[in-house]
Parts: C-alpha cells; structure tokens; sequence
C-alpha cells in the first residue's frame, strides 16, 4: 500500500527525539483540530526529564519521556511508526539508525537539522532510502491534512492550520526543497481554492535521503493527488530527475514548477545561497537551464513567481468538503506554573457519626498513640476518633495553599523531602493552617465571658482582629464545606456543647454581614474537641489553658498535613519538575512611588 | 552545510602526511624561507586560474621566493605555499577528481595530459566507488596504483571531503605527485574531525566587514544568519527570512530588471531570537547607509514562516532600526514589508505602527499579499 494511505489509515504514532516545545505543540494542535481523541506522539527521548506539559486542546497533558530508545518501554513499542528527529546535525546520524534498529516496523522519519555532514547524509541513504520514507535533512517535515504532522511544516501557529485547511484532505501534492516555501505553498494552495493531498518538503541539502524522485514516484501513486506543486532552487540536478520520470512516463500526472535562483545571473561569480545545495557548480545547475528541461519534456514552469502562483488556479481538485478547525478552545489557554496530583479526595467526606453512634469505620492505632505522646495520657475513644477523622480530613487541601506551594517549588529547586517539607511547615501561621490553637482561645474566652456571640463578634471587630476558626475562600453559606459538616456530627455523642453552640453563633453573626464568613475546619476542630475534652475526658479549664499554651491545637493540623506535604514533594520528584520561575505576567512590578528628581 | 574551500597546504598534508615537502607561508606565522634547491611557489587561497594571473611561479632558486612572496603581498595576498620543483613533461600530466555523490564517490579520469576537461568530456573516465572493493577495478583500468586510490578514498571519508581534484597528477615509477590539489570540504564535519579547521578554510573573495560580523554572529547560534554583500552602493537592501523565500524575492528583482540595484543577499530563518535578529539587523541598516545610491529602499520580506516568530524578530528589527531612524529619514529611505507566519498580526501591527510613527512608512503587508509584493513597490519607490 502507497505509504501516504497507510498514514490516513492511522499509522501515526510519533516518537520525538530532542526538543523544540513550539513544533511538538503544533503537532498536538493539529491532533486536536483534526478530530482526534488522543495525541500522535507517543512520547519524547530527551535527556533528564521524565514528563513534559504540553496542551491537546484546551487541557494540559503530560507527555511521557525517555532518557533512551531502548528505554521506551514495551507497551509504547507498538504505536510508533514516525521518528521526528529535532536533534543537533551532529547527533542525527547515530540517533536514527539507533530508532530504526529499535523499532524496525516504523514507517519513516524527519530529520530537522541542518548541518548533517554529507557523509553521514549518504550513509542514512544507503542504509534506508529503499525501506523507509525520510524527510530531510533539513526542511519542515511532511504532512498528510487531518492524519499526520511530522515537523513544523504548515506553521506552529494553531491560526495557520486553520488558514490553510489542514483538516481537509485534497488533490494537490506540494513537494519542495525549501522548508519556507513548502509553508507558502501550502497557503497558496488553500488560498486559491485547493486543497492538500499531502506535502513533504525534502529538505535543502545536497543529499535527501528519501530523494526527489522517490517522493514523486509517491504522489503518482497516492490515489488522492492529481497534480503536484513542486518548487525547486538553482544547485544540484534533482530537476533532471523529474525529467527523466517524465520521459519514460513513470510520472504521469501534471506538474507545475517554479525554479527559483534567477538572480544568479545578476552576478559575476556564482553565489551560495541559503541551502546548502543552493550552489551552481556546472552549467546546466542553473535555474534557467533547469527550467528550460523541465519545459521540454511538457512541465508547466512559469518564468515568473506571480506567474506560477495563477497557474495553480488551473489545477483540477476533485470535490471535498472542509473540515472547520474550531480555534476558539486553543486561544485562551494558560500554561499552569506548578503541578501536582489530586492528593485525598475531598469530594467524598467519611461519615464517621450516624444516629448518634460512631459508625464502624477501620480503627487506626497511630490517632490513640499520637495523642498519648501528646497529652501524656490515654485518651478517649471519641476524642481518638475524631482525631483520627481530623488526620484524615486534614491530609491536604490541594496544591494551591501557600504551604503545598512553597513545599513544591523548594523540591523544584533540587532541595531533598525534608528540606522542601520544613520550607512547607514553616509556612503555617495564624493565616494558613496555624489558626486552630487561636480558633480555640477565642472559643474558650467566649464562652467563659458569658457574653453574647454579637458582643463578642462586636469586640473582637474594634481590636481589629481576625476572627480565628471563621472564613472560607471557597465555601460560603448555600455552599457548606463537607468536612465542618461532617466533624459537627460528633456534637450528637455529647450531651452539652457549648463551645460549639459558641461558635455557630458567632458563625450566624458574621454571616449575616458576609456569606464567605463561615465557620471553617479550625474553628469546628477546636470547638468540638474542646466540648469533647471537656465531656467525655474531663478536662478543667486550667488544663485546657495549658494546651491552648503548648499548642496543642495545632499539632493537629500540622500532623496530617505532613503527610500531604510529603506527597506534593513526591510528585515534583516523580514527575521531574525543573526550577520554579514566576512567569512575568503573574508578577505585578509597581513603580517606587519616588519621584525622580532632575536637576536643573 | 555547504562544501567549502581548504588551503592547498592543508589538503596535500592530509592527502601525503609526513611525506609531503611543502611549506605554508602565513601572515601569522614565524615561516622559514628554504635556502637551497628549486621551487614553486603560489599563492595558496582559493583563487582560481592562478597561471593566468601570475600566482604561480616555478623553478625558482630559493634566493629568489621571497621577492615573488613580496610582490604578491603587494597584491594584498596573505598565504603562499612553497614546494619542491619537480621536473616532468606536459605529456606526463593526468587529471583526477573525486566528489561525493548520492550513491557513493565518483571518480573522473583522464589519462592524457594537458586536457581541459570541460572542452574534452569525452576523454574523461568515470568510476564509481560505492564500496571499497570497487577500487581493484579502478586501480586496474585506470593504472593509478592501488595504494594511492585506497589512500585518497580513506582520507576522502575521514576527513569529511566533498570534493578533491588534482590536476595535474603525474605518475613517475610508481610514484604518484600531486602537482596541484584542491579540496572542497563539507564544513558539517568541522565537529568530527581534528585534521582541519577554520584557519584552514580559505575565501577567494574579501569578506566585507559586515559579512565577518553575521559570520561570527551565526557560529553562536542554531538559527541560520547569512549575508552577501553585492553592490555597496546599491538602492535595494534587504532583510530577507528562508532560504527558499528569500531567492523568490531577490529573482523578482532581477527579472523586473533591477538585479543591478540590489545592494545585499542574505537570509534569517530558523527562529532566531530577538537579540539575534537585531545584531543582524544592524549590519545590513549599517551598509545601507553606507551606500551612496540616491535613494534606497529597505525590503523586509520572505515566506510564511513555519515556527519563526514574527513577534520577537520584528521586535529585534525595530530595534535596530530606532537606533539609525533619524539618519534614515534624512536619507529618505522607506521600509516595505511583506511577511507571514506565528504571531503574524501583532508583528505586522508593532511594524506597522512603528514605521509609521517614524516616517518610514513604505507598505506593510502579511501573508495574504503575495511574497513578491514589498520587493515591487520598494523597485517602483526607488524608481520613481
């Protein structure tokens, strides 16, 4: 089977050696708009990282990477059929015949770089040009509308893919040397009112491997195409080839060709244009002699570029129906800073009471020996299940808070776990984490006034200070947060709960002035444990005094959160994040606010 | 990237090794002049048709070198090659040449001596070396001695030539000289080897300062930085993107018959950065100012790019242009634009404004005008 079906019958898994963040996300980009559910590239072999982000479509998604081919683990193996070879000319050689000796079922491969030495140009001929099909070196890469992108041929731009009709498969074939022009075309083509079969920009240097010819020989054979665009360059006598496939009719359908490099003539000595093939070394290397061959055998080569570009208006194109590329999604996107994983599910909160009784849930020694060591004596079984409940609801709440933040950007930095976990802990104080040892001061301090919870409220407002244990950023009153729900389900274990009554008070006070003003996971935490010390353990006023003074209260956050801080670092770890920098836009630099004197 | 010239000394060293008995003469270099036997010595940087243009002198007495190495430096010549005379007749003279091809290493041979092979297609032998094996056959039919095949082949492949021509060679007893060598190099396989560098690389033609600049500018980068100066005192300057593109451009002017205007060749592509671009930039607005034509145009033009930004290159472009924009106003000069790709609307809308704002507004055009459209009307202002 021609190997441009192949492609459009799905053969398009990608394996990226090196790496050039613009063309894979083009790539991804045109996965996306054509339709797919899941990205070509299979994964990228590039030094030290183990994932990188990118987007496919509006969302971010980790794409796997290998330090080695041979390291591409087994269950890759099967989807990939194209190398994309972004590598410097010096190591494309080797990394390419390492691929295909890894995976000798793949189909083909572009080789980016300019600067592979024409001796190892020759070599990858003579060790592939029969079996596989290979774009370069140099150039952009090939393209097959709707099914494959291998390369930043038709633009990285997602406005570009869509200008062009890249979704929408043609009849015109576009082959080049130049990886510019093959770009031009392509618009030409879609701006007079054609579309693509497929385009393979060969590259400018002296020796493709996939040549000419071949490429050709694939158009006349791709039951899609019925003409093709080719633009060539002065140097080298591929021309010539096209010539000779013309002459004994192996190449039959039409050709249109532009033969650029008439400025030569404008010189004394021949010059070296951008290509490295881009050279006149004989005579008939010329782009007037190339020209003038091409015309004999009946190719159609307009003498000028304006020229040439009308003539494509004359190029038949069978009927087609274009797919819309919806760019919309793709132009709003933020790339995220940081990244981890969902660490405990808060959607689903544990009962732990029901009618009145605590619920059977797995009894975990650890709460009953932590508050031992912590409180010098045997605790309660409710005071050590609804430890036990606080250990498990406190565990994390997610990447955004300020101490996950500052755990995961210390490990970004290449600090080890307990490094990046003190920079964590240290950020627990009286705004994030640390307020539940003061949620219980003020509850105590209310309760034992007698004074109402507006008095209180009232009060607390003219010293100008925050109200601990009340206040959400995310839940508010219509949204109740599942977790004060569930902890205040322990208060029907006990017969008197003043503390509690304390604070839903208090709570209906600032409510009724903002909606956000709830109470939150410290301000239950330390009104029911208090009732429960209180009740069932016997705790006097002067004891609980003393663990409002060692600070108790907080042991209980700080506990638990360790353990998710722990996983935020694992997760930098696991997935290799590099340095943390703020990306400009999110920093707001303000001016000094000092006028700058002159003199006069 | 491109097949580039070695030094005639350099090419015999690493063709003969320690055999060969030539001197190099550099400007750097502590040379020691012979002082006894006879000599030939040439000017050894590229130059082509060197006979005909007194570059060569033979059986020369060591006394006499230095005045004909002096006279030469007069000439502004920098490196000379100084060799054993070795008496033959012109009958005695072969040529040889092998270069890299798409299946392997051709080999053209020419057994008379004296031929131009150009005027004498038909006496020239050609060969094919597409393994090693194939050198017995060439060594038998040709009568060159196998030894020296093998050599040339092994030196060809390990020091990454494209191109080695001898003419003449002469063969005396089995002995093989090389009258006169002249190597192409592909200047990709600089990394891989250590035989030669690029004090070994020689240009026929003086490089124009600015062409030094972007020279030494594209060695630090992966994007490519090229520039020709042509004419300058040309009216056309460019600053053209893509290889391919950038041809299209400079042939519109040629065949509307204003080859002759054009001031400079070079191209930018590859997604060069911002700096980058403008440390380009400059030197081209540098010998644009230079020029002495009447009026000038400045065409800033090529392709739809497929990854080059257009933002971050025009910014780079602006950038240098605010630095000369006065001196470009005094001088009359407008900017004519065309150009697509990434970013294509804020570029054109940053270059547009800008342009505009400084009176130097000529056309700014995107990927919906055809490509040739700034290098029409910037021919059409300067024509005016």
């Amino acid at each position: 089977m021609n190997i441009i079906e192949e492609i459009r019958k799905g053969k398009t898994g990608i394996l990226i050696a090196g790496n050039h963040e613009k063309i894979i996300q083009s790539i991804l980009d045109f996965d996306f708009l054509s339709g797919k559910s899941e990205p070509s590239i299979v994964g990228i072999v590039s030094g030290n990282r183990k994932v990188q982000k990118f987007f496919f479509g509006p969302r971010e998604i980790l794409l796997p990477c290998f330090k080695s081919f041979e390291s591409v683990p087994d269950v890759y193996t099967e989807r990939v059929s194209w190398l994309l070879n972004l590598q410097s000319g010096r190591r494309v050689f080797d990394s390419t015949v390492v691929f295909f000796k890894i995976f000798p079922h793949a189909l083909g491969a572009h080789l980016f770089a300019e600067n592979v030495p024409e001796r190892h140009a020759t070599e990858l001929i003579r060790l592939f040009d029969k079996e596989k099909l290979i774009a370069g070196p140099s150039g952009v890469g090939m393209i097959v509308p709707g099914s494959l992108k291998l390369g930043a041929i038709g633009g990285t731009d997602p406005a570009q893919l869509t200008a062009s009709h890249l979704g929408t498969t043609g009849s015109v074939a576009i082959v080049s040397t130049s990886g510019g022009m093959t770009n031009e075309l392509i618009r030409a083509v879609a701006s007079a009112g054609k579309r693509l079969s497929f385009s393979i920009s060969i590259g400018g240097d002296r020796f493709p491997v996939t040549s000419l010819t071949d490429v050709l020989l694939l158009a006349e054979s791709d039951p899609s195409t019925s003409a093709i665009v080719y633009f060539g360059e002065l140097g080298g006598s591929d021309e010539y080839e096209i010539v000779e496939l013309v002459k004994s009719k192996r190449l039959t359908k039409p050709v249109l060709a532009y033969i650029a490099g008439i400025i030569d003539e404008a010189f004394d000595e021949h010059m070296q244009f951008g290509h490295a093939k881009a050279l006149v070394a004989r005579q008939d290397e010329s782009a007037r002699a190339k020209r003038d061959a091409l015309r004999e055998v009946g190719v159609d080569a307009p003498e000028t570029f304006p020229q040439f570009l009308e003539r494509i208006h004359a190029l038949s194109q069978a009927d087609f129906h274009d797919r819309v590329f919806d760019i919309g999604a793709l132009m709003e996107r933020h790339k995220s800073i940081l990244s981890t994983r969902n660490i405990i599910d808060l959607e689903e909160v544990p009962i732990y009471v029901e009618n009145g009784k605590l619920t059977d849930r797995p009894r975990n020694a650890f709460a009953a020996a932590a508050l031992e060591a912590l409180l010098d004596r045997e605790a309660s079984e409710t005071t050590t299940a609804f430890v036990e409940a606080i250990f498990e609801l406190l565990i994390d709440h997610g990447g955004n808070v300020s101490g996950a933040v500052n755990t995961m950007i210390t490990a970004r930095a290449g600090r080890d776990m307990v490094s990046s976990l003190a920079s964590g802990l240290l950020t627990i104080g009286p705004r994030f984490g640390g307020a539940i040892n003061e949620a219980a001061r003020a509850w105590i301090r209310g309760v034992s006034s007698g004074d109402s919870a507006a008095t209180f409220v009232e009060a607390r407002a003219k010293e100008g200070v925050l109200l601990s244990g009340i206040g959400h950023r995310k839940y508010r009153v219509g949204i109740p947060d599942p977790r004060v729900e569930a902890l205040a389900q322990f208060t029907t274990l006990l017969k008197k709960h003043p503390h509690y009554d304390f604070a839903r008070a208090v709570e209906q006070v600032t409510t009724s002035k903002n909606g956000s003003l709830i109470l939150n996971v410290d301000g239950i935490v330390a009104s029911v444990l208090l009732d429960i010390l209180v009740e069932v353990d016997g705790f006097s006023p002067a004891e609980l005094q003393e663990l409002l003074d060692i600070e108790f209260f907080n042991a209980l956050f700080v506990i638990p959160r360790t353990v998710g801080f722990i996983a935020h670092f694992m997760e930098q770890k696991r997935n290799d994040e590099g340095l943390f920098r703020l990306p400009d836009e999110l920093l707001f630099v303000r001016d000094s606010g000092k006028e700058k004197k002159h003199r006069k | 990237m491109s097949r580039v010239k070695l030094s005639e000394y350099r090419a015999k060293k690493i063709l003969l090794g320690d055999s060969y008995a030539g001197l190099s003469i550099r400007p750097e270099g502590d040379d020691v002049m012979p002082t006894s036997g006879t000599w030939v010595a040439k000017v050894d940087q590229g130059v082509k048709k060197r006979f005909k243009q007194g570059l060569i002198v033979v059986d020369k007495p060591a006394a006499e070198l230095a005045a004909s190495v002096e006279s030469w430096k007069g000439r502004g010549f920098t490196q000379f090659i100084l060799e054993p005379f070795f008496p033959h007749s012109p009958q005695e003279e072969q040529y040889f040449s092998m270069e890299r091809v798409r299946e392997g290493i051709r080999v053209l041979h020419a057994k008379d001596g004296g031929v131009d092979i150009e005027a004498h297609p038909e006496m020239v032998k050609q060969y094919l070396i597409a393994s090693t094996t194939d050198i017995s056959m060439i060594a038998s039919t040709s009568q060159i001695p196998q030894a020296f095949l093998e050599r040339c082949l092994e030196m060809f492949d390990k020091n990454f030539f494209a191109f080695l021509e001898i003419n003449p060679l002469v063969i005396k007893n089995g002995e093989v000289h090389l009258l006169d060598a002249a190597v192409l190099v592909d200047d990709a396989g600089a990394f891989f080897t250590d035989t030669w560098n690029n004090a070994d690389l020689v240009e026929s033609k003086l490089k124009h300062p600015a062409e030094a600049q972007v020279e030494a500018l594209a060695a630090t980068t992966p994007a490519s930085l090229k520039l020709s100066i042509i004419n300058p005192d040309g009216a056309l300057f460019f600053l053209l993107s893509g290889g391919g593109g950038s041809i299209v451009i400079a042939d519109e002017a040629q065949l509307l018959g204003a080859g002759a205007l054009i001031g400079n060749y070079g191209e930018y592509s590859g997604g060069p950065t911002r700096q980058e671009t403008y440390l380009y930039a400059k030197e081209v607005l540098g010998v644009m100012l230079a020029s002495k034509a009447k009026k000038k145009a400045l065409i800033i033009a090529g392709g739809i790019a497929n990854f080059t930004d257009m933002k971050s290159t025009f910014s780079g472009i602006i950038d240098a242009l605010r630095e000369v924009a006065p001196d470009m106003r005094a001088a009359g000069i407008k900017v004519f634009v065309r150009r697509g790709g990434p970013n294509e609307t804020v570029g054109l809308a940053i270059m547009r404004e800008f342009l505009t704002k400084e009176n130097l507004l000529g056309a700014v055009d995107g990927s919906d005008a055809i490509i040739t459209k700034a290098v029409d009307d910037a021919i059409t202002f300067v024509r005016v």
